[in-house]
């Protein structure tokens, strides 16, 4: 732990206090190296005593080792040694770096320390090796006077930290960041931005990273059964196979309906962080699982702190609002033939509104009165084909049920943008369920609707702008009951494609400048959000297109 | 950032050989008999590397990795097929 603590103290407060950890491709080696090392796990004790003819020797792998007065609890790979004399070795990967240490701080820092909790437990340490398992070479420290005051002060700082915080503040424009696996959570360029205001920073580098690696898995298909072979989700339907999706590839699994998984799936799926989210057959979202809970107490502690205090709360919800707001307006501009000057300056009066409102429930007033303007104007932003015109004719917003197919997309749309800031929230480490601007109320994820605010225009409106603008959902998709009006299997899979292109389409950041895809937005967004509540930025960043 | 890769293996034991198509049919596209293509972040390369190691024998098997370049230049498209055309679909989301 002293080791990355050792490359970036911010590195090892986001791994050591708020648990947060992410694999990239040196984690994974040194992971795979590491596991021959591991296959025997033993505790040291010193060995030979009272017995005086027989010198033993020690060859031991994995050994666990703490000591209080340090405050440092390490695991040795490879404890070598004779009598009460002993070496660590340090499995490395790659090669020997040629330096004139013979290897990097954090490197030499981790092995002193192992180093002294083994003087602490009674045994003579004054040097140890690091072995690199690239180039097979063993590199002999001497743990001199030098090296152990550096490790004994890292120590130090690091309890200090851990015990005291707040975080340390990001490394400044540090080639570290680029290799180091929690650039994504940490945020150092973006914070550094925000900070010290935008022109006097550059421009973040784009070290986020702009695609997704993996991708959702949606099974709607009545009555399939999904199950595992090898690396692989295999979709079938009455033994036959459907579709497949690679473990690896994915993020998350969304089940509509009579879907069926097994529980093997089912906790490989929990053990590889992939949640499941369930959804009625129409799209209600009713529930997900996930493994155990995201370790960042600290953040949920915070989140709870703000929410109980209603002027942050109410600074919160009038970003919300107002960008929410902001982002209808762009929509109206960019998509209406001939949007209404007044209609245009009534919006923005409301976003004025919006920011100057003292009190929740006039933020909600104001946030109504700018939703039914958006909503007149929605009507004529929509031109299918002529033969589908009376198809998607539109008179109001209504939900449960939708009674025309423009509201049975608007809410299948929200639904899922529902579902996807849930997951979003639980795998930075929030709880969904308490909220600074919608109210808890029971199974509702309050926190996921106040940061849908804001993108219910972006991808939810547009979305279905698009689908019927293009003519990709005709008629034929929709199924009509007396009073209710619901997507056919083949429209909402169809419109699941279509919300999944729209996630996967990259962006500018609109204050970051950096091209990014929507569904990596969310997440910068939430991570935003997180450094907000922690005090770490002042002003929330809302996310408005222009 | 994600490269192509192209994974190539001649493995002398018929159960040795399944385990390795089916650890690879996690990584990527089966393209040919003992050939997978696949689009891989520098994590989900040692990670299969790491699970081929395990599957073989390194006596007598043999497993070739043919990098192709960057994802982005959709290198796969450089490869010229005689007979059957060469399909690999885009990482996508999948919906059924
Ligand atoms: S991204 Fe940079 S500042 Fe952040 S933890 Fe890693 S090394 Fe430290």
């Amino acid at each position: 732990m002293l080791n990355e603590f050792a490359y970036c103290p911010r590195l090892g407060y986001l791994e050591w206090v708020q648990g947060e950890f992410a694999d990239n491709d040196d984690t994974v080696e040194g992971r795979y190296h590491h596991r021959n090392v591991d296959r025997t796990q033993q505790r040291a004790r010193p060995r030979g005593e009272g017995n005086d003819n027989e010198v033993p020797k020690i060859h031991e792998r994995s050994v666990w080792l703490g000591a209080e007065s340090l405050g440092l609890s390490t695991k040795i790979d490879l404890l070598e040694g004779e009598g009460r004399r002993v070496t660590p070795v340090d499995y490395k990967r790659g090669k020997r770096p040629h330096v004139p240490q013979g290897a990097y701080e954090p490197e030499l820092v981790q092995l002193c320390a192992q180093g002294l909790l083994l003087r602490d437990h009674g045994y003579e340490c004054d040097e140890g090796v690091l072995f690199f398992v690239g180039s097979r070479e063993r590199v002999r420290v001497v743990f001199d006077d030098e090296l152990v005051a550096r490790t004994v002060q890292l120590a130090a700082g690091m309890r200090a930290v851990a015990a005291a915080g707040p975080i340390p503040p990001p490394l400044v424009d540090s080639p570290k960041c680029p290799r180091c696996s929690l650039v994504g959570i940490c945020l150092p360029d973006e914070l550094r931005y925000l900070t010290v205001g935008e022109g006097a920073a550059a421009p973040p580098r784009p070290l986020v990273p702009a695609r997704d690696d993996a991708l959702p898995l949606h099974v709607q298909h009545p009555g399939a059964r999904i199950r595992k072979d090898g690396e692989v989700l295999q979709i079938v339907d009455d033994d036959k196979v459907i579709g497949e999706a690679r473990l690896a590839e994915t993020s998350q699994v969304v089940l509509f309906g009579a879907v069926h998984v097994t529980t093997p799936v089912v906790q490989e799926l929990c053990q590889r962080g992939i949640p499941v989210c369930y959804l009625s057959s129409g799209g209600w979202f009713y529930g997900i699982t996930h493994g155990m809970s995201h370790k960042n107490v600290e953040l949920r502690r915070r989140q709870y702190a703000v929410a109980g205090d209603p002027a942050r709360c109410l600074a919160l919800a009038r970003r919300f609002v107002q960008a929410k707001i902001a982002n209808c307006r762009t929509l109206l501009r960019r998509n209406h033939p001939s949007p209404a000057e007044d209609l245009l300056s009534d919006l923005k009066g409301d976003i004025r509104r919006a920011g100057q409102a003292d009190r929740l429930d006039v933020l909600l007033g104001v946030e109504g009165t700018a939703a039914r303007r958006h909503f007149s104007a929605f009507a004529e932003m929509l031109h299918p084909d002529e033969s589908e015109a009376a198809t998607f004719d539109l008179e109001s917003r209504n939900r449960r049920p939708p009674r025309d197919p423009v509201n049975a997309l608007l809410s299948l749309a929200y639904a899922m943008l529902t579902r996807e800031w849930t997951v979003v929230l639980f795998s930075v480490g929030f709880d969904p369920y308490l909220g600074f601007y919608h109210q808890p109320r029971y199974g509702r994820p309050a926190l996921a609707l106040d940061l849908m605010e804001e993108y219910r225009p972006l991808i939810a409106d547009s979305l279905v702008l698009t689908v019927v603008n293009n003519g990709e959902l005709r008629s034929e998709h929709f199924a009509r009951a007396p009073g209710a009006v619901s997507l056919t299997a083949a429209g909402r899979r169809k419109f699941i494609e279509a919300y999944e292109r729209r996630m996967s389409q990259e962006v500018t950041h609109p204050v970051f400048g950096y091209r990014i895809s929507y569904r990596r937005v969310l997440e910068v967004q939430a991570r935003l959000l997180a450094r907000h509540l922690s005090d770490e930025i002042s002003e929330y960043p809302s996310f408005t297109t222009r | 950032m994600r490269r192509v890769c192209l994974v190539s293996y001649d493995i002398s034991d018929p159960r040795r050989w399944r385990q390795v198509y089916r650890t690879m049919r996690g990584f990527g596209e089966h393209l040919q008999l003992s050939v997978f293509s696949c689009d891989l972040t520098p994590a989900q390369r040692v990670t299969m590397i790491a699970a081929l190691e395990e599957a073989i024998d390194r006596d007598d098997d043999q497993v070739l990795l043919i990098d192709l370049g960057p994802s982005q230049a959709q290198p796969i498209q450089q490869i010229e097929a005689l007979g059957r055309p060469l399909s690999v679909r885009d990482r996508s989301p999948v919906v059924l």
